[in-house]
């Protein structure tokens, strides 16, 4: 690895004493209740395997933090009716919370969701998944053990064979 | 009290004063205190320091609170700077909002700017390609704007200086139309935009793939490691801020240059307001300025002055120093500052896919990529419109994940992505003709928060700019399907001017004084300590990045001025 070749660089203690925190903060933007549902929903998208699933990396944290902040009211509203109608829908299906519906279950139900002919299921579904997907993929955990996110490449090689395991690079 | 209004003068007596500490004002200020001249640095913004002010720097992906999102509150605020490429979770911090600065759209301009120590230079792309004769022969030939007062002859061996101490990367290629120049070893190409390279090689004498030329350090030479910088490590986030000094800016190379030699004083938050001409002497004797914090006025007097504030704000500030003399703004003789304001097209673009050299993918990352210089009405008028365009040109691999279905599998199929064809992508970067009817002027009610007149920008495309749009497309699709590219994609996203934050003129250079503002050495004709080396001095744009020329013109005008003044002659 060519890092720094040829030069002494001093970071600013901020630099080197960073930790990798993930996000601290959630807002008020659901009870905690259905902050706990976002989780297992997340969960059920990407569920713990031999490695943490979403919900252990606080992906729905992130997803929070994210519509909060970066999405209309219209678009908040509609993920709260989602979550409540996945409660619902939970007891109508199975007569028990979501939470406690085993995994086949849970994914039955986020599948129909998927399906729905209601533009705005859909949408709440989608943005829930595309959100997860991004957080997951974005996460410190996943990041670091699993894609190798490399911050400082180095270098740049043109030409070079496809090795046998593709490993993702995102920016 | 008579001696107190002396001692505060001499106080803020400089030989020389610098407006702007972007990348045209950093190198006059590094060559002013170079060459032994006290030199005071006026800024707008507030400092920023190399490395201790990037605060985003070292920062990982997800350490971003919206992984580099941007907030609901922050796009609604600004809807301006939010449309800029640059402008994300990481870099807002670099970036004027919209609320700062205001200005009027007579017709929509998206106004980039970057009011701190380092201005854009921090933010800014790094294509750094030298102009050609026929950029400078361009409005002669084709009968508009002005002619340049010099030729590529007189800026070469500027050139040459600007490249060895920013660290330029590039490959002699030998082109006419993009001269060579102080290059440090090029970036690599991958097996993709080789095949393109060929392929355009066999098919035409005239159009040429070459690697970008950019102000990255490839190869540390000894003069970059006495500014403390280092070998680019292909981080690709250089909008942040780069703590290697990888990539050139003010703020790493030039300013800590300039404040080494102990003769620059560099005065952040001072808004300039006006430069003081006196009728007695028949030259400008100093400098308003509104401290930003105080909002107080303040005057800095110096026996010569560099307006490099970028190319709309030299505009506002001179069409602002109003006097007897010149009541329609310093050095206005000829009435065409602020008119013939021109920028670069970059409306299309063009994406295809290869499937081709599955067997070969990259590694790593490049902060730069390939380039095709113009090649449209080079040697002779060939087309139905004025000059012609470059174009950016890149490949890659994509990976692809089957994202379909939840759990499990979902979950294996994002952590195992399968390695896809190529996607290959160009964009066009047209000349745009300098017309008196794209102008800028201040309003005349309408204040900033400074109590300085708004600017008023009326800029917009034209007839041949809309040629020059689908000749591109229909050149490069013929080029992309000769090459065996497929699923060819065509894109005009009719962005507004501004956008390609290449800005020029309104200060023109020329060589007539009733036409032009400034002689061939950037000096106003009519205010001979008075030079404007950024881009409000610029004739014509070509179809090159301005930045290096800019560097180029700001070293050389320095080395006239100072020797014009041991004359007497400034």
């Amino acid at each position: 690895m060519a890092v720094a070749a040829g030069a002494l660089i001093n970071l600013p203690a901020w630099a080197t004493n960073w930790t990798a925190e993930t996000v601290k903060h959630t807002p008020n933007f659901l009870s905690s209740g259905q902050g706990d549902l976002l989780g297992d929903i997340a969960e059920t998208i990407i569920p713990a395997t031999d490695t943490p699933g979403a919900k252990a990396l606080n992906v729905h944290q992130f997803i929070q933090k994210v519509v909060a902040d970066c999405y209309d009211s219209a678009t908040q509203n509609n993920v709260r009716n989602g979550l409540t109608l996945v409660e619902e829908q939970a007891q109508k299906s199975f007569g028990k919370p979501f939470a406690q519906a085993d995994s086949a279950q849970r994914m039955a139900l986020l599948t129909q969701l998927s399906k729905s002919d209601d533009a705005a299921q859909k949408e709440f579904y989608s943005l829930v998944k595309g959100l997860t997907v991004r957080g997951y993929m974005n996460s410190e955990y996943v990041m670091t053990n699993l894609t190798h996110y490399q911050m400082i490449p180095g270098h740049y090689y043109g030409c070079v064979p496809v090795p046998t395991k593709a490993v993702s690079q995102t920016k | 009290m008579a001696n107190l209004t002396i001692d505060a003068k001499a106080q803020n007596t400089y030989d020389a004063i610098v407006i702007g500490s972007g990348i045209s004002g950093g190198w006059a200020a590094k060559e002013l205190t170079g060459k032994g001249l006290r030199t005071l640095v006026l800024e707008r913004g507030r400092d920023v320091r190399h490395v201790t002010d990037y605060p985003t720097t070292m920062m990982q992906p997800w350490e971003f609170e919206h992984r580099g999102q941007l907030t609901k509150e922050v796009k609604d605020a600004n809807p301006i700077i939010s449309k800029c490429y640059a402008f994300y979770e990481g870099t807002q911090q670099f970036f004027v909002k919209d609320a700062e600065h205001p200005y009027i759209q007579e017709k929509p301009f998206d106004w980039i700017r970057g009011y701190q120590v380092g201005g854009k230079s921090l933010m800014w792309a790094r294509q750094t390609q030298r102009w050609s004769d026929f950029d400078f022969q361009g409005p002669a030939r084709d009968g508009f704007a002005v002619d340049w007062p010099i030729r590529y002859a007189d800026l070469a061996p500027w050139y040459s200086y600007v490249e060895r101490f920013a660290g330029i990367t590039g490959n002699k290629d030998g082109l006419d139309t993009l001269p060579d120049g102080e290059f440090l070893p090029p970036h690599e190409w991958n097996c993709v935009e080789k095949h393109f390279q060929k392929s355009i090689a066999g098919r035409y004498k005239d159009r040429h793939v070459i690697m970008g030329r950019a102000a990255h350090i490839t190869k540390p030479q000894p003069i970059h490691l006495q500014q403390g910088r280092a070998q680019c490590q292909h981080r690709t986030i250089c909008e942040r801020g780069c703590p290697f000094g990888g990539y050139f800016s003010s703020n790493s190379s030039t300013i800590p240059w300039a404040a080494k030699t102990g003769k620059m004083t560099l005065r952040p938050n001072s808004v300039v307001h006006s430069i003081i001409y006196d009728e007695q002497k028949g030259r400008a004797t100093g400098v308003r300025i509104i401290d930003a914090n105080t909002k107080q006025m303040q005057e800095f007097y110096a026996r010569v002055i560099f307006l490099n504030a970028a190319a709309l704000n030299s505009n506002l500030i001179l069409l602002n120093s109003t006097s007897n003399r010149f009541p329609n703004g310093l050095g206005n003789d000829s009435g065409v500052l602020g008119k013939y304001v021109a920028f670069h097209n970059y409306r299309a673009g063009i994406s295809a896919e290869y499937d081709g050299n599955l067997e070969s993918t990259t590694d790593g990352r490049r902060p730069n990529g390939p380039y095709i210089p113009r090649f449209r009405n080079v040697y002779k008028q060939e087309t139905d419109f004025l000059r012609g365009y470059a174009a950016g040109f890149s490949a890659n691999r994509i990976s692809r994940s089957n994202q379909s279905g939840l759990g499990a599998d979902l979950k294996h199929s994002l952590l195992n992505p399968e390695l896809g064809g190529w996607s290959v992508g160009s964009h066009m970067m047209g000349e745009t003709i300098p017309k008196e009817s794209n102008y800028v002027a201040l309003d005349k009610s309408l204040k900033d928060p400074f109590g300085i007149p708004q600017l008023k920008i009326s800029i917009d495309y034209d007839d041949n700019d809309d040629k020059m749009v689908k000749d591109y497309q229909e050149q490069m699709t013929e080029m992309f399907t000769a090459a065996g590219f497929k699923n060819i994609r065509l894109r005009d996203d009719h962005r507004n001017p501004g956008l390609d934050i290449h800005e020029m003129g309104g200060v023109r250079m020329g060589k007539d004084p009733k036409t032009s503002m400034l002689n061939k050495w950037n000096q106003m004709h009519a205010v001979k300590n008075v030079f404007v080396t950024d881009g409000a001095s610029m004739t014509s744009t070509s179809t090159q990045n301005p930045s290096l020329t800019y560097m180029a013109f700001s070293a050389r005008a320095v080395d006239y001025a100072v020797k014009a003044m041991k004359k007497g002659l400034v």
